[in-house]
């Protein structure tokens, strides 16, 4: 089961203008960064009128759930659950 | 009734639909639970189930098809699914996923023709007959679907596509590979599947249906291709028999579009109960729900229906039709509260349900002479920009404080008229950022 946080976070994200790819690259959290390998699925919701990109992406050994509000620039580490 | 259908001596027997098959049925394999997968990488492979609820009462909605192979199905509560699987993950559900990946499902399909209908979250039908694609050929459109599918929304996210002359005959192609299937469903190759097929196993054919086809000689989905007209107009009593008789055949007779009837919600309790005040609470909450999309949708209903399911699985239910139309939720709530005590039965209550019937479009720049219902408008109006600007229960009614976790956002199952609708208020193209 994913282990809830809600913490704010650092996150480098790529945008590849070649292929229209956009994905986090790197995520520091606790004065650590953790590369992330894959980017399961990124989805969008709606928080009132607020767009919220949602990232599921991994390092190979730990899930994160990321969300970006549009309203304030800020990445918010929801979720994590280990391998 | 469809204008393509024969038409026939109903003692005549006709030949299987000659037609080329251009109904395609789109169904996405184990659809939270592989969606779920899709997200997480780390659970590929695994055995999931997302249920209602991660308790041990909770019921499981979708297994990942690792789970179903171990005996997990649909419908088990958790503790049960436990003993098939006693490593399995449970999920709880997250509705906005789902709806994600059925929109972009939607937009990939809506290039391939314009006749798509959603029929639930995880299930689609395509109509081809006059589609541009067509010449491409049913099973190489198809091909390219599951393709575009893996490519665009996700790696792990598979379909099984089943293609016939109907809806009902697709569905069933689409069920006979799973996961992942395409199948056929035409004038070459019918026959002897449904000879291997128990007529049990037909979508819309349960245990009445069966014992009402056993009855008449009718075991196997070939003695139900078989069977004279007049038989089964007598196994069913009514036009069912002949509906029944034109699907077998291959020809449409399920092309029906429903219009919105109702708006309704409704709320499986944790704990039943029959304390007035907590089945109060729970309705106005219920109402709130109901209330906004009507409102939404741009109607107002002059009827309400409630129904109660109890602990001992019997059901009260009764709808009143009220001389004027509703829209506020306040104004429903009264009407279904007063529905609701007006049951003579004093049960613990499992299942509470409320909806809104009768609709009428509301023309909301319709002047009034009242002074009151003015204001109430305005008040309404102003409530639900609030709640559109800054999310769903931002301002609401005080009883409610402290039911954040109670009646959470859920997918209906069935037929979902709000996913359309959701496509046409949000374009996918807003923000296609891909991933």
């Amino acid at each position: 089961m994913p282990e809830k946080i809600h913490e704010s976070v650092s996150v480098d994200l790529v945008s590849e203008d070649h292929n229209g790819r956009i994905y986090p690259r790197f995520i520091k959290w606790h004065n650590r960064l953790y590369r992330i390998t894959q980017v399961g699925l990124h989805h969008w919701l709606r928080k009132g009128r607020t767009l919220i990109h949602i990232f599921s992406v991994t390092d190979g050994n730990l899930f994160f759930r990321l969300a970006f509000d549009t309203d304030t620039l800020r990445w918010t580490l929801e979720e994590i659950e280990e391998k | 009734m469809p204008n393509h259908n024969p038409s026939f001596n109903s003692y005549e027997k006709i030949s299987f639909n000659p037609e080329p098959p251009t109904i395609l049925h789109l169904d996405l394999n184990s659809c939270f639970a592989t969606v779920e997968q899709q997200a997480n990488p780390l659970l590929r492979g695994k055995p999931i189930a997302v249920a209602a609820y991660t308790t041990p009462n909770g019921c499981v909605l979708a297994p990942s098809i690792e789970a179903k192979r171990l005996g997990v199905t649909v419908g088990m509560r958790v503790r049960e699914a436990r003993l098939f699987c006693p490593t399995l993950i449970v999920l709880p559900p997250d509705p906005w996923k789902y709806r994600f990946v059925n929109r972009k499902l939607l937009a990939i399909l809506r290039e391939y023709t314009a006749d798509v209908k959603v029929k639930s979250i995880d299930e689609m039908v395509l109509n081809f007959t006059h589609a541009p694609t067509l010449p491409k050929g049913m099973k190489t459109i198809a091909a390219e679907i599951k393709r575009r599918i893996r490519e665009e929304i996700g790696e792990w996210i598979t379909v099984s596509v089943g293609i016939a002359t109907n809806q009902f005959l697709a569905k069933t192609a689409a069920g006979i590979h799973k996961p992942d299937g395409l199948d056929v469903i035409d004038g070459t190759n019918f026959a002897p599947l449904f000879k291997s097929l128990p007529v049990e196993k037909l979508c819309g054919i349960k245990l009445n249906n069966m014992a009402r086809l056993n009855r008449v000689g009718v075991f196997t989905a070939w003695n139900f291709y078989q069977a004279p007209l007049p038989t089964l107009t007598s196994a069913f009593q009514s036009i069912c028999g002949y509906y029944w008789y034109l699907r077998m055949h291959g020809y449409e007779i399920d092309d029906v579009t429903f219009g919105r009837k109702s708006f309704g919600n409704s709320y499986a309790l944790p704990k039943f109960t029959e304390d007035r005040t907590t089945l109060s609470r729970l309705m106005l909450k219920l109402v709130q729900k109901t209330g906004r999309r009507l409102r939404e949708a741009g109607y107002g209903a002059y009827g309400v229906h409630v129904t109660c399911t109890f602990a001992d699985y019997s059901t009260w239910h009764h709808g009143h039709r009220f001389k004027s139309s509703m829209y506020a939720s306040e104004d429903i709530y009264k009407r279904a509260i007063g529905i609701l005590f007006s049951s003579p039965l004093r049960k613990p209550v499992r299942i509470l349900a409320v909806s809104c019937f009768n609709l009428e479009k509301r023309a909301l720049s319709q002047l009034t002479l009242l002074t009151d219902e003015e204001k109430k408008r305005s008040r309404v109006a102003a409530l639900d920009t609030i709640n559109n600007r800054y999310g769903e229960f931002t301002v609401m009614p005080a009883r409610l404080v402290g039911m954040q976790n109670t009646i959470i956002d859920r997918i209906a199952f069935g037929g979902v008229k709000e996913l359309e609708e959701l496509l046409y208020r949000e374009p996918l193209d807003v923000a296609d950022v891909g991933s």
